[in-house]
């Protein structure tokens, strides 16, 4: 075992500079790998079907887009006189895209109350915006606008301060929230509301009460009742292809660290024929020569991972992607699982390679081997 | 068959033959070889190029096998052998010479040296001590540690020479062991085989164009056309 190292080492350091390249190379594939690898990962997170909730959302019929929507209260109204005792609470939510600092956010008006309750927010720095010309932030908004509590925010045309960093759960786009009566004074009343959150009794059931509630030809007329994991997952759908297309991505990277080994390994067992034929006529039996084209592969594929692992690392460190225009965040995050997948994938896959390549050590011709 | 002393020969060889396919054509490089040989000789064999030198040293030395007659080398049956065999018999009986030194690049005098032994299974620690006795034993103590690119030509054949004596075979075959040396190297390198051969009673076989060898040669043939005869010297 120590001579394999060690004459596996001695080859690799002679041709120092080709085992360079090929490392380098490799290890680009590597971090292409894990990038690709985290980046699924997240958009998976994305996309994820969202938790059953006990709560229904109201939206104008026809638009998938919350902000294509437009309510007034009285199907608010409406749908608590439908279910008296089964809807807790029922409140407006004011909903814009806006550019905000160049950054394309969601901006959206709630009770103060229904922030923490309801919607599940929770405060990670600062305080609630309570007062006039006060925002929240979500943690991604302010990490992509560099907004801190106190920092000033230009929304619609009017200036705002930030008093909060707030984190949802559920939420990966970036946000800013405001109080309904801020909403109402930004955005005036002509359109209304856009989304109606219907939060129900826990006795309550959510599907027989969502069509029992489309049912009804004075909410009909106007509006989509929508179980809000649905109505979630719905709109996450826009970016499941991104999911396929990743992995998709991932399986040609671990193809692509396949081929690399295999071309390697196949380079070397041509170029060092006269060699590897002097190794047999010496009296190296061929599963030891093997060997040592696994050793040879197996410490340039480490090499190589090592190599990769570091630059994915370096890059993913405290980085958060966004989609073009900052809507969407993503929170890169290499998991050990796919460190290790890849890692284990990688060095089966050299080993496969070098398997391959090695079937044509029967052939190497020993009388022109030796000389 | 028996030598002299009454011990078994190294090497019998009884109407070996060798034909080689190009293609379609058969190309006949040894006919009818029949060859004995004792422990402890000085073989010479000599012939122009393409005479079937190479071939008998590949044949004799297991990296080929005869496609008539029989051959056995040190009581192992060549003809019989399939290709595992062949890599031990070659590992356990045989050091090979060759006329451009064949040492591996990457590695150091030492290290080129010790590949028999490892080879043969034997630990790092022993081979290197084995290693550097015998180094010693060719003159080139002091070089250990120098790659073939730092040593000259007669060096390096010293070291390939080394390397076929450091596992304790019993044959050395040398194909045109001085054929790229100038002749103060190459007379340096002969001078070399023979004391190994009289003072470690190694058995020698030396296919060569240098006639030279004959005059210092126990025994020596001739080829021709793939013919072997008795040599000059014989």
């Amino acid at each position: 075992m120590r001579a394999l190292s060690y004459f596996t080492f001695k080859d690799l350091i002679h041709d120092r500079w080709r085992s360079m390249l090929t490392v380098l190379s490799l290890g680009v594939i590597v971090t292409g790998y894990l990038l690709l690898a985290a980046l699924a990962q997240a958009l998976v997170m994305l996309t994820r079907q969202a938790q059953v909730s006990n709560n229904l959302l109201i939206v104008a019929a026809g638009a998938i887009d919350p902000q294509d929507s437009s309510l007034d209260e009285g199907i608010l109204k409406t749908a608590l006189d439908i279910a008296p005792g089964q809807i807790l609470q029922a409140f407006p939510i004011i909903f814009r895209h806006l550019t905000i600092d160049g950054h394309i956010l969601q901006v959206r008006a709630v009770g103060l109350e229904e922030m923490s309750t309801a919607l599940g927010l929770t405060l990670v720095q600062g305080s609630w915006p309570v007062g006039t010309r006060r925002v929240v932030v979500s943690e991604g908004a302010a990490q992509l606008a560099g907004w801190k509590i106190g920092s000033n925010v230009k929304v619609y045309g009017t200036d705002f301060q930030v008093s909060g960093v707030v984190h949802s759960a559920e939420n990966a786009f970036g946000s800013v929230w405001m109080t309904n009566t801020e909403g109402q004074s930004l955005f005036g009343t002509r359109r209304g509301f856009q989304v109606g959150y219907l939060s129900l009794a826990a006795s309550a059931n959510p599907e027989s009460l969502r069509l029992k509630l489309q049912a009804d030809p004075r909410i009909a007329a106007q509006a989509t009742i929508y179980l809000e994991n649905v109505f979630t997952n719905d709109y996450n759908q826009s970016t499941s292809n991104l999911v396929i297309l990743s992995s998709l991505m991932v399986l040609v990277s671990l193809l692509a660290i396949t081929l690399g080994i295999y071309n390697a390994t196949s380079l070397h067992l041509a170029e060092r024929s006269l060699e590897i034929g002097l190794l047999r006529v010496i009296g190296f039996t061929r599963p030891r020569i093997r060997g040592f084209l696994y050793s040879r592969a197996l410490m340039l594929t480490l090499a190589a991972y090592g190599l990769g692992w570091t630059a994915a690392m370096m890059f993913i460190a405290g980085q958060r992607l966004h989609a073009p225009g900052g809507l969407v965040f993503l929170t890169l995050n290499l998991t050990p699982f796919s460190t290790l997948l890849g890692l284990a994938l990688a060095a089966g896959f050299a080993c496969l390679g070098t398997w391959l390549t090695s079937q044509r050590l029967a052939s190497v011709n020993l009388r022109t081997g030796g000389e | 068959m028996v030598d002299g002393s009454g011990q078994p020969n190294l090497i019998e060889a009884a109407g070996v033959g060798k034909v080689y396919k190009r293609g379609s054509e058969e190309v006949i490089a040894l006919r009818n070889v029949n060859l004995s040989l004792s422990k402890g000789e000085f073989c010479v064999i000599v012939g122009p190029s393409g005479s079937g030198k190479s071939t008998l040293l590949h044949l004799l030395g297991g990296i080929d096998q005869p496609t008539q007659g029989e051959l056995v080398v040190n009581g192992i049956n060549l003809v019989k052998s399939n290709e595992a065999a062949l890599t031990c018999f070659r590992r356990d009986n045989i050091g090979f010479v060759f006329q451009f030194y064949n040492l591996f690049p990457s590695l150091s005098a030492l290290d080129n040296v010790i590949l028999p032994l490892l080879a043969k299974g034997i630990n790092w620690k022993d081979s290197r001590a084995r290693g550097e006795a015998v180094l010693e034993q060719v003159g080139l103590d002091h070089r250990q540690k120098h790659t073939p690119a730092q040593l000259s030509g007669g060096e390096q054949q010293r070291v390939a020479i080394a390397r076929a004596i450091v596992a304790a075979p019993c044959l050395v075959l040398a194909d045109e062991p001085t054929g790229d040396l100038d002749s103060a190297s190459a007379n340096s390198i002969i001078a070399l085989m023979v004391d190994l051969n009289q003072r470690l009673g190694l058995t020698f076989m030396v296919a060569t164009h240098n006639l030279n060898l004959l005059k210092l040669a126990t025994c020596s043939y001739e080829l021709a056309d793939g013919m072997l005869k008795a040599g000059p010297g014989a």
